[in-house]
């Protein structure tokens, strides 16, 4: 540091260093304060209250339908609320829709870059949004004329100022929420592609999103390469929640079903669930032997299953409240790059690099 | 970059962390020993609609093939 030539400076210089050091020492304090608070209330381990129930018998889940068309990996995919169509996007700039009980094609297009990472079906069932490496968030109105070029309709939403990770419609075809590698999330209005709000607080990458079941609030939660899974108020932009826990990036994030808890999928190769009225994390889902990065995370309907996507090319079903493993499901042969259960829970699908979707109930 | 204008950005980002740890050391938490027994809960209240916890029978799954019975 050059020493001042003012002795006006000198003095301004030295009282900005002391409320900085101030500052930091109120950082540290507040900081030590949280972990105690939390601690205080960590009485008991979940698995343990779960001890008087029923364990889980064994499952039988097998491939039901294998959606082959994609030329390239499959990064992202998404169910649309009738439970049966599905629009999936992939590294070679192609998204699709299917019918997953015919397997048929019922949509394709061709975006204009390549590594579409995010892709989302609007509430309605009448368009999906997609993006990736364009950093850029794209809504696609479907058409019932199967011969309407779709991409002649498209309707750029989204602005980031790096690739776009994930997407999401909250509960109308009107808005919809981003995550990017730059940084921020934010809420954008589709009709105009304003920018309603913007959410700042993640020092790197936000790879993922999930929004609260709507009977909770206007709340989400994100998850990115600062280890940092944060839920954000909608409305203020407030972070209100932060957790960092995770001991690499942040793939996955979802909501468990009754809002009240929401479970994350690690490249430190575990899921871990994390209570957000008693702002802890509540358990760990993971094994010795399972050392691959978790890419994807959902929750079975009543939330006791969590099914998560493995780098190892496996699907690992875990017993949410008892902590053990119930179940490893084969058949991808590459890395499982993403994975969602269905509208009604009949099912779940599987999207991986080895350019299929696979379908399991 | 004088070394005031770095220290003022240095300031403005310590603020901002404060501001925000405040608003997180506030907020109201429940025992884990409660939090759970409610996930428990919610869980035994939902489990019987649970398809893929129950298994349903393949004629109610539109996933699962309808297997074809031959009498010998």
């Amino acid at each position: 540091m050059r020493s001042p030539l003012i002795p006006e400076m000198a003095t301004q210089e030295v009282q900005l260093n002391e409320t900085l050091a101030h500052l930091k020492t109120e950082s540290e304090t507040l900081k030590s304060k949280l972990e105690e608070e939390r601690a205080k209330l960590h009485d008991v381990e979940l698995h343990q209250v779960a001890e008087k129930v029923e364990g889980l018998g064994q499952f039988v889940m097998k491939t039901r339908r294998t959606l082959k068309g994609h030329g390239n990996k499959v990064l992202c995919m998404d169910w649309c609320k009738d439970k049966r169509r599905i629009v999936s996007s992939s590294q070679d700039g192609k998204v699709i829709v299917w019918d997953a009980f015919t397997t048929n094609k019922e949509h394709a297009v061709t975006m204009p870059c390549t590594w579409v990472m995010a892709c989302a079906y609007a509430p309605s069932g009448c368009a999906v949004a997609c993006g990736g490496l364009d950093n850029k968030c794209s809504v696609y109105p479907l058409s019932l004329d199967k011969n309407e070029n779709l991409a002649a309709k498209k309707k750029s939403v989204a602005m980031h100022t790096n690739y776009l990770s994930a997407c999401s419609f909250t509960n109308s075809d009107m808005q919809i929420l981003t995550s990017s590698g730059d940084g921020t999330c934010a809420l954008w209005d589709v009709e105009s592609g304003q920018l309603l709000q913007s959410f700042h607080g993640h020092a790197a990458d936000v790879l993922c999103l999930d929004l609260a079941p709507s009977e909770t609030g206007n709340t989400f939660v994100s998850g990115g390469c600062d280890k940092k899974a944060n839920v954000w108020d909608m409305r203020s932009g407030q972070c209100i929640q932060s957790f960092e826990t995770h001991e690499s990036d942040i793939n996955s994030v979802r909501y468990y079903p009754s809002g009240d808890a929401f479970a994350s999928g690690s490249d430190d190769a575990t899921c871990r669930l994390y209570d957000l009225r008693a702002d802890r994390e509540v358990a760990i889902y993971s094994k010795e032997s399972i050392i691959f990065g978790v890419s994807s995370v959902d929750f079975s309907l009543s939330g006791r299953l969590l099914f998560g996507g493995y780098n190892d090319y496996t699907i690992n079903v875990w017993d949410v409240l008892k902590g053990t493993r119930v179940s490893i499901l084969f058949g991808h042969e590459n890395r499982v790059s993403t994975l969602r259960v269905s509208p009604d829970g009949t099912a779940f699908c599987t999207g991986s690099w080895d350019h299929t979707l696979r379908i399991w109930a | 970059m004088s070394s005031k204008m770095h220290s003022s950005s240095s300031i403005a980002q310590a603020r901002r962390t404060v501001q925000q740890l405040r608003i997180e050391a506030s907020i109201e938490r429940i025992k884990v020993s409660k939090a759970s027994s409610d996930l428990m809960r919610y869980c035994g209240e939902h489990a019987k609609n649970d398809p893929l916890l129950m298994g349903i029978p393949a004629s109610e799954n539109p996933f699962k093939e309808k297997k074809p019975c031959t009498v010998l």
